[in-house]
């Protein structure tokens, strides 16, 4: 993979400094502390980090799903330019599936079991494109055969207990591409699948990706995956993006310790058998109260500044930008140097 | 294009369909079957009932002095009463009063209860709070003692009986509805909708209310049995159908001054109750073993 180009004039996605707190009884837990992503036209962001560090969270402030205890606040959020702070109800929903869809990780759940794929796929249709009939009909039959579904016209007329798996992840990318939204926003689409099938998955939404030109957020916790499919990667820990870099520079020289230690704890299959590689600690419950960096609990490197003073996301020569006071320092100095 | 990724076997797997899955649990089921054939009796009954009664016209207040009190016999399999009235033709006919009732008073309690439960328990909170406080409010008086109250607000009859029964009955599923809607509404198709831009009516619509039908369908067959015999008892305490209609439950009432001499008039009606209760309970046991997936087989 060639060094990508980073975001080019406007981006699809932007956003700066998104916030989410959840309020529940007698407590507010913040999910996401001031996130800054820009995801570019036709490009792959990977979102990486461990359950709970609000990777999930932040895809669905795109699409304004988050349940109503949410509170969420942004310096600014912009798809295709329009500001979504302040959007409408109404206006949310004219922006879903059009603008900007997502997949979800559990195909099997994500279709309405008691009726067919079809109907379900002609529903989204009819909302969005006015699309009935026999148009609807023949748009439908041509996303499930971009998306390499065997036997388009019997899955048409199949209920989704009637399909596998892989079957019903390609039927839930048809159904998301449906109206050809600029923005796909894909919530680890390979977690519930199979290895083979998931392969397949990640080959048919970089082909449609290239072939139809939308931009992915693709949030995922496997680092196999974004080597495989994302341009750039975004690391996230509790709550804030620790790393961006291209995913070339990001597996060559990681920079974060956080970055480090994940990309030493992927199993390879060529080294010599013993114990994993692993992080040791866990992911601090509520980041929004943590003063200095949230890291610094399972940090080796750790330093006194650490405790006290919360690193910012700083660029290094080749616009790899990290937030770590250790990596840092020294105008630009990184570990990996050292 | 395509062919590259064509690597998937298409894997459709066929289930059998439920008219067929309905048929080996009935063979297997003689209880099952047992209480279809009552309800096919029943229905039939209440279709064409004048036309397979004996003497049609007994259905109203028709006097014959020579031929009253008389016991079971073969002219008369179920006795005659107190106005020489054939008591099997009575019965016969009391089966459209009671499935009328019956159908209308769970159909009305469905349409009325399922939409507001399905909207309370989607939407939950502060219309949640509202449509099941108001809920409450009729669920606090016990279904028959509400009824009671409210047919002898607006007048004895069958009419007024039917209406009061409805407002006592859609709590029940307005409450059923809102407990199924609340978990549906965690389901990942709910997400994906939402996320696909579907509208929240369509969504109810759609995906709420038609994944909550199975457990509605069997409470439905449960409580068209109970509500006949709601019906039968406010017919019996004067508060229901008037003389002299064929109501099952009014003959009861009607007979039991006479039960130690003439026990077939209410036996028979009784008896007609008892079964075509007991048919819906055992329907109903079916369904729930048909529509709900963890008891397959």
């Amino acid at each position: 993979m060639v060094t990508p180009p980073g975001p080019v004039s406007e981006p699809v996605l932007r956003i700066r400094d998104l916030r989410v707190r959840f309020r529940t009884p007698g407590r507010r837990v913040t999910a996401v502390s001031g996130i800054d992503l820009d995801v570019g036209q036709g490009e792959i962001l990977g979102v990486v980090g461990e359950t709970g560090c609000g990777k999930t969270v932040t895809g669905l402030s795109v699409l304004g799903l988050l349940p109503d205890t949410a509170e969420v606040e942004a310096a600014e959020l912009r798809l295709l330019g329009r500001d979504l702070t302040s959007l409408t109800d109404d206006q949310w929903r004219g922006l879903r599936g059009t603008d900007v869809a997502m997949v979800f990780q559990n195909p099997t759940g994500s279709f309405n079991p008691v009726f067919t794929i079809g109907a379900q796929m002609r529903d989204v249709l009819a909302a969005h494109d006015g699309l009935k009939g026999r148009a609807a009909a023949a748009r439908i039959h041509e996303v499930l055969t971009a998306c390499a579904m065997p036997d388009p016209d019997r899955v048409i007329g199949s209920y989704p207990h009637q399909l596998s798996g892989g079957m019903l992840q390609r039927a839930m990318l048809a159904l998301a591409l449906l109206s050809r939204p600029k923005l796909l926003v894909a919530d680890e689409p390979t977690t519930a699948l199979d290895v083979t099938i998931a392969a397949q998955i990640l080959e048919l939404i970089l082909g449609l990706q290239r072939e139809m030109g939308f931009s992915v957020l693709f949030i995922t916790h496997d680092l196999g995956v974004v080597r495989r499919v994302c341009s750039r990667v975004a690391v996230l820990y509790a709550g804030r993006v620790v790393e961006t870099a291209g995913t070339a520079d990001l597996f060559r020289a990681p920079q974060h310790p956080y970055t480090r230690g994940l990309i030493a704890a992927v199993p390879r299959t060529h080294r010599a058998a013993g114990a994993l590689a692993t992080i040791r600690g866990s992911v601090p419950p509520d980041p929004g109260a943590i003063v200095g960096c949230a890291f610094r609990e399972r940090c080796e490197l750790a330093i006194e500044r650490c405790a006290t003073e919360r690193p910012e996301l700083r660029s290094l020569v080749g616009g790899q930008r990290v937030a770590c006071h250790v990596a840092t320092d020294e105008a630009g100095a990184t570990v990996a140097e050292r | 294009m395509a062919a590259t990724y064509n690597q998937l076997p298409s894997v459709i797997s066929e289930r059998p369909g439920f008219a067929r899955r309905a048929a080996r649990a009935i063979a297997h089921d003689w209880l099952a079957l047992f209480g279809l054939v009552i309800i096919a009796v029943v229905v039939v009954a209440a279709l064409i009932g004048p036309l397979l009664a004996p003497s049609p016209g007994d259905g109203a207040g028709v006097i014959n002095v020579d031929e009253r009190m008389l016991p079971p016999s073969l002219a008369y399999p179920f006795g005659t009463d107190w106005l020489g009235r054939d008591m099997l033709t009575r019965v016969i006919l009391g089966a459209r009063i009671a499935l009328q009732v019956s159908l209308i008073v769970v159909g009305l309690a469905i349409l009325i209860g399922v939409p507001l439960g399905a909207i309370a328990g989607y939407r939950r909170g502060w219309l949640d709070g509202l449509i099941m406080r108001i809920t409450d409010l009729f669920l606090a008086f016990p279904p028959l003692l509400l009824a009671m109250a409210i047919v002898a607000a607006l007048g004895p009859g069958l009419q007024n009986a039917t209406l009061a029964l409805v407002v006592s009955w859609w709590p029940w599923y307005a409450r059923l509805a809102r407990g199924l809607a609340v978990s549906l509404r965690e389901w990942p198709f709910v997400d994906a909708s939402r996320a696909m831009g579907i509208r929240e009516s369509s969504i109810i619509l759609r995906h709420i209310v038609p994944n909550s039908l199975g457990p509605i369908v069997v409470q439905a067959t449960i409580d068209i049995g109970t509500v006949i015999l709601a019906a039968g008892g406010l017919a019996f305490i004067g508060l229901g159908a008037r003389p002299p209609a064929p109501d099952w439950g009014l003959m009861v009432a009607e007979g039991r001054q006479y039960i130690l001499e003439q026990w077939w008039l209410s036996t028979f009606p009784g008896l007609a109750i008892f079964f075509t209760v007991l048919a819906f309970n055992l329907v109903g046991d079916l369904l729930l073993r048909l529509l709900d997936p963890r008891q397959e087989d």
